[in-house]
């Protein structure tokens, strides 16, 4: 985690360096051969997984290294009650900077919002007062509204139908994987397309 | 009047050309892919320790292009029908398996983005009971009707 913080950090420039994904929400080299873009549900169990589990080891092995960029895309699914909303606050707090720190936060604490449907208490607990109530605003922002409908629009464009799906692009081939990934399978895919 | 084996056998052999075009048509939608993404949604079943994943991502497309070229050929045909028909067994088994079990994943069939569903279940056995009746048709005192 510190590592993380430490690579986030550094990091920071690049967050709203690109020019189509939603500020604040990827993170690398524009410039990095791979990129890699994470449509998911915050209520979506195997997307919980591939955030803890398997991001961060491709933040590490990648990112941090300058060979992927990745980029974070909503795409919250109609059979989940929440997850539009959820996905309007992380975007929210996106332009704050602070998107990775809400999604963690979403998908630590899933079952529990879920069940009791609390997503904003969640959301608060991770921000300052003064960010919370900037978040609050955004959240009903048409712009920031727009931009998860946006996302959700590129995700049925890329002919995504489950969560997560990772579009991976690498020159002209954009690659689709679905679900919840080996590491294994993902490094080795990722070495061949980088070789 | 057609007879009904005219009939039967015009069936079969249209039935062995369709099977052994869509088992073409599978081995291609995942050979012209990293082998890593097939790999990844046989590992979604959760039914292969992770060498036996390697083995079968590497080694069923290439199995899949010789059984449908061998059907539509017309070649070894009680050996490639049994083949689709065991296949096909083992494909929609786990299928129904995942759906059952609520498990939200590509069903890998014809490369990505085809989602286990009651359409994809419905399309397998369909396949499943065409290539069944191939496999009958396909033994003694049917050959002849296939070929």
């Amino acid at each position: 985690m510190k590592l993380f913080a430490l690579a986030l950090t550094a990091l920071l420039p690049c967050l709203a360096a690109s020019s189509d994904a939603g500020p604040g929400k990827s993170m690398g080299s524009p410039n990095a051969p791979v990129r890699i873009e994470v449509f998911s549900d915050f209520e979506c169990p195997a997307c919980k997984g591939l955030h803890e589990r398997i991001l961060p080891l491709v933040f590490k092995d990648y990112v941090i290294p300058g060979k992927v960029y990745l980029v974070n895309r909503e795409f919250p699914l109609r059979m989940h009650q929440y997850s539009r909303e959820a996905a309007n606050y992380a975007t929210a707090a996106a332009r704050l900077g602070k998107y990775e720190q809400v999604a963690d936060a979403l998908f630590l604490n899933q079952l529990a919002w879920e069940a009791n449907g609390k997503v904003w208490d969640t959301v608060a607990n991770v921000l300052t007062p003064v960010e919370a109530k900037k978040v609050q605003v955004l959240a009903r922002d048409p712009s920031v509204m727009s931009e998860v409908e946006r996302d959700v629009e590129a995700g049925m464009a890329a002919g995504i139908n489950q969560t997560p799906t990772m579009i991976v692009t690498h020159g002209t081939s954009r690659l689709p994987v679905a679900g919840a990934v080996n590491y294994n399978l993902l490094r080795s895919l990722l070495d061949g397309l980088l070789k | 009047m057609v007879s009904s084996s005219r009939v039967l056998r015009a069936v079969a052999l249209a039935l062995r050309i369709a099977l052994g075009a869509v088992f073409v048509y599978a081995a291609w939608t995942k050979l012209r892919e990293p082998w890593e993404l097939f790999a990844m949604s046989i590992d979604a079943y959760k039914v292969l320790p992770y060498w036996a994943v390697l083995v079968v991502a590497r080694t069923l497309p290439w199995a899949e292009m010789l059984i449908g070229l061998a059907l539509m050929a017309g070649r070894w045909l009680r050996v490639s029908a049994a083949a689709a028909s065991l296949l096909l067994l083992v494909f929609f088994g786990l299928m129904v398996r995942a759906y059952a079990k609520g498990m939200q994943i590509d069903c890998g069939c014809f490369g990505l983005g085809d989602a286990i569903s009651t359409r994809t279940l419905a399309r397998d056995g369909t396949l499943l009971a065409g290539s069944l009746f191939l496999t009958w048709m396909s033994f003694p005192g049917r050959r002849k009707a296939v070929t």
